[in-house]
Formats: structure tokens, C-alpha cells, sequence
């Protein structure tokens, strides 16, 4: 019968699910060359962030938004006693983790964020109508809404799609298609892991002792987002990066929330009752 | 130095604007009016049920802006009935889209239901309108006004957002300043005819209990968050939130009541009618400020780097 209900409306069955593909981002070898940040813009045909300088660095894009799908960081520090041995320059190609439980996939109200046959996270841009809920949601904040007034898709939210339509094709994303130090790879996930596994293992024998995978499924960060499907190799702690310790969910607390929320209304319809059944 | 990315914020500041503050107030008032009218018709005397009426209809005018409200903000509003294309109660913002859909036609049933009986509708539409099973629309009115006065602070929790969601208590202290400002509607269309003083120091008794709640929770809310509440405390926001929720949203109202408890005829009626347009001003103040020093607290790592920070969850 739901057979017969899905083809009188035209319902499509979805696709039939493939071997989980993502990236893993080693920062160790990102040597801040933004080709990934041009690809990605040339491909997917993202509008330009203006020309603003952060002052900070030679990063003036800053962070992930709606028509910047990559972003590349540079972390420099330098500490005050200028030995050149205490400076660093720390380079991270940032992109949407494309979560295994998606804080934004799971608080938007139409359906229009879905789960693909990639096991990635995608906004269908005809259903998507620019609620906004997705955006405060992300613990990441990497997903954004366009200006309403916009020329490009107004008034919708957008995100890395892990370039959907290239992987229709059997193609790799346009991000790491551009990586030329190989930065960023893309892959089936379970190769991936073990690659970053292995890479891990050779940075720690060369003595980088802070080195640490971040998206892994035994991380701590998988706690509530569970393991990211676009996970990345890093030569410091999380924050240094501007990643959350344990991203949240916010599934995790709901029901408390809504505990709560219902203890005050019975509360109040029991303190109605009584007052309303002291007839005077 | 920040411990983070220079001090780059985290997450995303929320794109939502003054529309979505202005229809959890709206939407609160109408969801504890009704609540409040409903408790009246059931339980109350004859002399209480007569306040019921003018609940409902308060109820049914505080929903009129509603759904626009809501469509406003959105940022494809042509597209707003893609809300009601899935049933996803995980998604508080589609529970809450199927609560707004679901309640306000019972509440103008009921409104018109209360208008037919006292002659106010006639003809067919009157006819139509006392068929509307009236015991029916109160419990199930009742349940989905609950939901809609309680949703809301827990859609803002819902998120990352260090101010929203460090503390649990936001659906709560939400849903207590619903129930206070609905209450208060009600208050305010009963002080206008002549509703005896006993019912009247019901409905005050009433909305005291919601507003002690409310500034209870409310306290709770602010040692649970506790330097996360800064752009909330102090700063831009401090002002309509001490002085508007708390101020003359709780306290003053509170004060009011009890003068009021020993009050009959016209000084009953002055001082419940001023202090229920006070908690009525609150809520909205309480609303807007939270909502709006939640944007502040949206680009503070700190707050963020507390909030997702392994230890001590």
C-alpha cells in the first residue's frame, strides 16, 4: 500500500547505499597554497567573500559560511621572547565534518538536510526554506544561511556538499583534486582511517608527541556527534584549531529540556485547578 | 590570548530576527490565556467561567500574527509550508510548525463556540459554530497550548549557542513566562466587565503562582549558567532584562498582588490591570532580551570552549 502511495505521488525511491565516502584532512602536510578554497569555489560556483583583510594573517577568509565551503587556517603564534624556535605556523584546511549523527540534519523541520547513499551530509536546495535552524545548531558552525536579499540561492542554508555530483560521477572532490601536497584525501572512510592511522603512527615516531587524530570513532569528539566522515590529522589540541573538545549534540539534553518545560505547565494547570476549585 | 583561532567565534551567530521573539511572546500569551480560560470553564464557579470567554478570545486575537511572524523569518518564506511536508517531532521547529498548524484553528473554534453561545455570532456561522465539541477543544486545546508555550525555549536550547543551551531550564522559564503573561491577558480582559472581585483575586492568585515559577527558574537559569549569562547580566541586554523581565515583568507584578489581595471594586481592578500589563511587557522583554544577547553569546569562544569542553558534562 505504501508502494502504491509512493508512485501515485511521484515519490522516488532513494538511492541504494554505497561505501562511505569522506575526507581526511592531514594537516601536517596543508601547506596553506588555498587550492582547495579556489577549487572548491570554481566548481560548485560559489560567489566571492569580497576582499576584507583580517589583520590577523594570511587568512582573510576567516570562517566557513554559506558560499565558503573550505577554509584554510593559519595559525601563526609566535611567543614573546622572539626565539625562533617558539614559533609556529600551523596550517588546517577546515571543511563540514559531515557528522555521523548531524546536529543539523536532525534539527531541520522539512527534510530538506538528508543523509545521502555516501553516508555524507546534503541540503536539498529546492526543499530547504531557509528556517535557520541548522545554523545555530552545528556545533562546528560551519553551515549558514544566504542573505535573503542575495544573488546566489537567497535565503537558504548551505554546506560542503562532499561535491554530490562529482561523486555521482565516480569523481573525486574538487577540494582534494587540488591538493597538491595531498593534504586532503578522499576516499571510502575505512581506507582513509587506516591511513591516518598509520600516518599518526609515523609523525609520533618522528617525535611530533602532540600529534592526534580528530573524528575517529574512538575519540572522545565522537561522544555525541559520533565518528566524522570528514576527520582530519592535527599536530595540537583541538582548540588550537578552533574545534570544539566534545562537539554536543543537542538531541542529548532534550528530553530534560522538555521535562523541565512540562513540570511547569502541569505545575501550573494543578495550581489553576485548585485555585478555580476553592469555590467561593 | 585566546585560547582558540585568534578569537574567532565557534559556532554561527543565528540569523533569526526580531519576528521570532515577537511570536514566542505572542504565541506564549495565547497559548497560557487559553490554558488559563480552559482551568476557569472546568473548574471554576459560574462567576469564573464568565472570564473563560474573554480568554478565548484573547487567545484566538494574540494568534492572528503568529504564523505570519513566523513566515516573515524565514529565509524562503514561499516555501513555508515545506514545515508541514514531514512529521519530525525530534526537530522542535517542525513539532513546534505542527503545534502553531494544530492549535490555532481549535482556539478560534472555541473563540467562536464562546461568541455563538452569547449571541454574538449568529447565522449559519454561528450555527456551524456550536457544533464544536466544547469539553474537547479545552483538553486537547489545553495539551497543544502546553506544547506551544513549552517549545519554544527549548528550540532556542536546541543549539549550540553557550546562553541558550548551557542551562536546561530555558524550555521551563519559557513556558513559566507564557503561562504568566496568558494569564495576565486574561487578568486584564476580565478587570474590563463586571467579573465579581472574588474571581478576580483568583486570576491574581493565579498569575502570582506563575511568576514566583517564573522567577525561580529564572534563578536557577542563571546560577546554571553562570559566566556564560554575562552578555545576558551585563552589557547591552542587561537593561530591558533587569529592568524590563525582571523588574517589571516579575517583581513589580508581585508586589502589586499582594496589594491587590486586600483590595476590592475599582482599586482591585486598577492595580490587577496594572500589574498584568507589566508581566504582559515582561515576557516580552524577557523573550527579546534572551533572544538577543544569545547572538552576543554566539561569538564568544570562551563560552563555547565551556560548553563542549570535556570535563565536567
Amino acid at each position: 500500500m505504501i508502494d502504491a502511495y509512493r508512485r501515485m505521488m511521484n515519490i522516488e525511491q532513494p538511492p541504494a547505499p554505497k561505501a562511505a565516502r569522506g575526507f581526511f584532512t592531514d594537516t601536517s602536510l596543508c601547506i596553506g597554497c588555498k587550492a582547495c578554497e579556489v577549487a572548491c569555489k570554481q566548481w560548485n560556483q560559489l560567489p566571492a567573500d569580497g576582499f576584507a583583510m583580517t589583520g590577523n594573517s594570511y587568512d582573510n577568509t576567516g570562517h566557513l559560511g554559506a558560499t565558503t565551503w573550505r577554509h584554510v587556517q593559519f595559525i601563526e603564534q609566535a611567543k614573546a621572547n622572539g626565539s625562533g624556535q617558539d614559533q609556529r605556523w600551523l596550517m588546517m584546511s577546515d571543511v563540514c565534518k559531515h557528522c555521523a549523527n548531524a546536529a543539523c540534519l536532525e534539527a531541520c523541520p522539512t527534510g530538506a538536510l538528508v543523509r545521502t547513499e555516501y553516508g555524507t551530509v546534503y541540503v536539498q536546495q529546492d526543499i530547504c526554506n531557509g528556517c535557520g535552524f541548522c545554523v545555530p545548531a552545528c556545533p562546528f558552525g560551519v553551515i549558514d544561511r544566504t542573505p535573503k536579499t542575495g544573488h546566489f540561492e537567497a535565503g537558504t542554508a548551505h554546506k560542503c556538499t562532499l561535491c554530490y555530483d562529482r561523486l555521482k560521477d565516480d569523481m573525486t572532490p574538487a577540494c582534494a583534486k587540488s591538493c597538491p601536497t595531498a593534504s586532503i584525501q578522499f576516499g571510502e572512510i575505512d581506507e582513509l582511517r587506516a591511513n591516518a592511522r598509520r600516518r599518526l603512527g609515523e609523525l609520533q615516531a618522528r617525535g611530533e608527541s602532540k600529534a592526534r587524530l580528530y573524528g575517529m570513532p574512538d575519540g572522545q569528539e565522537a561522544a555525541e556527534v559520533g565518528p566524522l566522515h570528514a576527520f582530519f590529522l592535527l599536530l595540537d589540541e583541538p582548540k588550537t584549531y578552533n574545534l570544539p573538545e566534545v562537539p554536543r549534540l543537542p538531541r542529548k539534553t532534550m528530553a530534560e529540556r522538555y521535562g523541565w518545560s512540562a513540570a511547569v505547565g502541569i505545575g501550573f494547570a494543578l495550581v489553576g485547578a485548585l485555585v478555580f476549585g476553592r469555590r467561593g | 590570548m585566546a585560547e582558540g583561532y585568534y578569537d574567532y567565534p565557534v559556532v554561527k551567530r543565528p540569523v533569526w530576527t526580531w519576528e521570532v521573539p515577537a511570536y514566542f511572546w505572542l504565541g506564549g500569551m495565547a497559548a497560557g490565556a487559553y490554558v488559563t480560560a480552559s482551568l476557569a470553564q472546568n473548574f471554576g464557579s459560574a462567576d469564573d467561567r464568565r472570564v473563560a470567554g474573554g480568554g478565548y478570545y484573547v487567545a484566538a486575537a494574540a494568534l492572528v500574527p503568529c504564523a505570519p511572524l513566523l513566515v516573515a523569518d524565514l529565509g524562503r518564506p514561499d516555501r513555508f509550508h515545506h514545515m508541514l511536508r514531514i512529521f519530525k517531532p525530534l526537530s522542535p521547529m517542525n513539532l513546534g510548525a505542527w503545534t502553531l498548524t494544530s492549535f490555532t484553528p481549535l482556539a478560534f473554534a472555541r473563540a467562536a463556540s464562546h461568541a455563538a453561545s452569547t449571541g454574538l455570532l449568529r447565522g449559519p456561522l454561528g450555527a456551524l459554530a456550536r457544533l464544536v465539541p466544547t469539553r474537547l477543544a479545552e483538553l486537547a486545546g489545553g495539551v497543544l497550548g502546553l506544547t506551544l508555550a513549552g517549545y519554544s525555549g527549548v528550540l532556542l536550547a536546541a543549539t549550540n549557542v553557550p546562553l541558550w543551551a548551557r542551562s536546561k531550564l530555558l524550555g521551563g522559564l519559557f513556558m513559566a513566562s507564557a503561562l504568566a503573561s496568558g494569564s495576565a491577558a486574561v487578568t486584564l480582559q476580565a478587570g474590563r466587565g463586571g467579573v465579581p472581585d472574588a474571581t478576580l483575586h483568583r486570576l491574581t492568585t493565579i498569575e502570582s503562582a506563575a511568576s514566583a515559577g517564573e522567577m525561580a527558574i529564572l534563578t536557577g537559569y542563571l546560577v546554571q549558567s553562570g559566566k556564560t549569562a554575562r552578555p545576558l547580566t551585563t552589557g547591552r541586554f542587561s537593561a530591558p532584562f533587569w529592568l524590563g523581565a525582571v523588574g517589571a515583568g516579575m517583581l513589580l507584578p508581585l508586589l502589586l498582588h499582594r496589594v491587590a489581595g486586600r483590595r476590592h471594586g475599582r482599586a482591585l481592578r486598577s492595580l490587577s490591570s496594572a500589574a498584568a500589563l507589566c508581566t504582559i511587557a515582561g515576557s516580552l522583554a524577557l523573550r527579546w532580551s534572551i533572544f538577543e544577547a544569545g547572538k552576543v553569546s554566539s561569538e564568544d569562544q570562551a563560552a563555547s570552549f565551556e560548553l563542549s569542553g570535556g570535563a565536567g558534562r
